[in-house]
């Protein structure tokens, strides 16, 4: 009797408020992976209705007297949901949105922080490159969700870095990083010196295709930089894993030196775009989820970049 | 009569201020190419009433439907007939539909082009038919079309590797085979270094002309192979693939002029069994 009436309450709730009975993000979880980091673990499908965009790892960091969110998530429902997290989590408040690029997958929900005060920090390339796809970004947004997307925005920085900057949450010193044109021309990594965590945003996909939206050159120097620092504790953009650092970085890095090698191999042999599009790479298709959304695109990226060399 | 070229421009005017966006793009499925929207005063604009007959066994349009990178969208577009003295493909329309500026190019062959071919790469602002508009020699005209999923490329970042101005205007030719031989279609490639500005992009100056590459004349031993009106739905560091007709050694010459009126000039000598540039 009793679940009777709260499933016709639920019901009834539905109806009001005009949403799904099973609303997406009703399991939305984080995961501490690190004193005071936590670790939203996006899906690895396409941008759906069913997940409203919850496709990049997200998450904040907790300090002594402020939080630092690192990447608000795909859509206002995603930001909604981390902010809801944080406030199961802590009392403290949110004073920094630290957007680690211009991907819709990982900005969409900075619409759920932004209030007085909260300070929101981009690379230094992060506006001009998000200003010239924010049209597009939006349209692509409203015919994966349709009504589910209303409320995601565009959120511009209040503050962006071109180099290096710290932010301090209280006894927790976080070092934001701009790097060269890579993954994007706009990715930016946190890195906490007390626990010797390393977001990575999308410098780094595990299980997931890794996107070349910059500069596949680029990237690889941008890896090999990275894999030379000490990190304790690192999260990926996109996916999991437990390999110790710098091992996690390497096969993302042998897929980019295989797209660089079997491109110039493709000029060499004087094949057009779309003779190299259809063979190079074709050996990883097995090795990664969302190869055929993303791969395509990686070599069309590779072989513009290649064909002046 | 004014030339086709600087009637092309006032039909590209024309079009530059249709109003773009107003309808939003959503479709997922393919829509009804007759009945688009976008088409109808594009075509009424470029063709007016002259009859586009189907396409299919004049010319066809190749690439991905489903475009991962919209920045740039490689499209073939391939005659079915061959080019003679008496019936051949004098001009392809090249038309984005929902594209800011939807004329992304005009190209002009003849029958020393030996096949009427044309590759390029393309930048697409939205989910958008692409049309390939053939007239013959005779005016008749042909279309094929297909339905692109691939949305932003006009605004897309070009300066992703920003070009030093000192290399801006660099040509390079490409051969598909290693030498030639007189008498027989050689596929080439023209690579332009050229930002290909997109007036689109909303950091850009709006006093300012955007800087893209408008016209192309190709010509081997002094007779057209091919020239192109194209404009910045033409993805930066432009590339053109076409055939040539070598009869005998000549010159294979290219002139390139952007909207700031800077004109570059590229050429090399063709002689039969002399190895070609490839990648």
């Amino acid at each position: 009797m009793l679940s009777r009436v709260r499933s016709i309450a639920i019901l009834m709730w539905a109806w009001v408020s005009g949403v799904a009975v099973a609303a997406p993000l009703d399991d939305f979880a984080v995961e501490p992976v690190a004193p005071g980091h936590y670790v939203h673990f996006g899906s690895l499908d396409e941008r759906t209705p069913a997940n409203v965009g919850d496709q990049a790892n997200i998450g904040f960091v907790v300090g002594e007297q402020c939080v630092a969110v690192i990447d608000p998530g795909g859509s206002l429902a995603v930001g909604k949901a981390l902010a809801a997290s944080i406030r199961r989590t802590t009392d403290k408040p949110v004073c920094f949105v630290v957007i680690t690029h211009f991907h819709p997958d990982h900005f969409f929900g900075a619409a759920a922080f932004v209030a007085p005060g909260v300070q929101i920090i981009t690379h230094d390339g992060y506006r001009r490159a998000l200003n010239q796809r924010a049209r597009p970004y939006l349209n692509a947004l409203q015919r994966d969700l349709g009504d589910l997307a209303r409320g995601s925005d565009i959120v511009q920085p209040t503050v962006t870095v071109k180099a290096s900057h710290t932010i301090d949450l209280g006894g927790r010193i976080l070092r934001l990083e701009a790097w060269p044109v890579a993954h994007t021309d706009n990715d930016l990594t946190v890195f906490d010196e007390s626990t010797g965590t390393l977001w990575l945003g999308d410098l780094l996909f595990h299980q997931h295709t890794p996107v070349v939206d910059g500069s596949v050159l680029g990237f690889i120097k941008v890896l090999d930089t990275l894999a030379a620092r000490p990190v304790s504790r690192y999260i990926p953009g996109h996916g999991r894993t437990t390999l110790p650092w710098p091992d996690g970085l390497a096969q993302e890095r042998a897929y980019l030196q295989l797209l660089v090698r079997e491109t110039r191999a493709a000029l060499k042999a004087r094949k057009g775009i779309e003779e190299a599009v259809d063979s190079v790479g074709q050996s990883e298709a097995s090795q990664w989820s969302n190869f055929e959304s993303f791969h395509r695109r990686n070599v069309t990226a590779t072989y513009t970049e290649l064909e002046w060399e | 009569m004014a030339s086709p070229f600087s009637r092309r421009r006032t039909v590209l005017a024309a079009l530059a201020s249709l109003p773009f966006g107003a309808a939003l793009a959503n479709e997922k499925a393919e829509p009804d190419p007759a009945k688009s929207q976008y088409w109808t005063p594009i075509r009424q604009m470029m063709f007016g009433d002259r009859q586009l007959h189907d396409g299919k066994d004049v010319i066809r349009v190749y690439l991905n439907t489903r475009a991962d990178d919209a920045s740039t969208v490689p499209v073939s577009v391939k005659a079915q007939i061959d080019q003679t003295e008496s019936n051949y493909i004098k001009q392809i329309f090249l038309i984005v539909e929902r594209n800011p500026s939807p004329a992304a190019g005009l190209f002009q062959f003849s029958p020393h082009s030996g096949r009427a071919q044309l590759e390029t790469r393309l930048r697409f602002e939205d989910f958008s038919f692409v049309r390939a508009v053939a007239e013959m020699n005779d005016g008749k005209l042909y279309m094929a079309s297909r339905w692109v999923k691939a949305a932003g490329g006009c605004s897309a970042p070009g300066d992703r590797f920003r070009i030093p101005p000192e290399l801006v205007g660099q040509m390079k030719f490409k051969f598909v085979d290693e030498t030639v031989e007189y008498n027989k279609p050689q596929l080439v490639q023209l690579m332009i270094r050229h930002p290909n500005e997109s007036a689109l992009a909303s950091d850009f100056d709006e006093t300012k002309t955007p800087q893209f590459v408008r016209s192309v004349k190709v010509t081997y031993a002094g007779k057209p192979v091919m020239s192109a009106e194209v404009d910045f739905s033409i993805s930066d560091n432009p590339s053109f693939r076409f055939f040539f007709l070598p009869t005998g050694e000549g010159e294979l010459r290219a002139e390139v002029e952007d909207t700031h009126d800077r004109r570059y000039l590229h050429r090399m000598t063709i002689t039969e069994g002399v190895p070609l540039p490839g990648g």
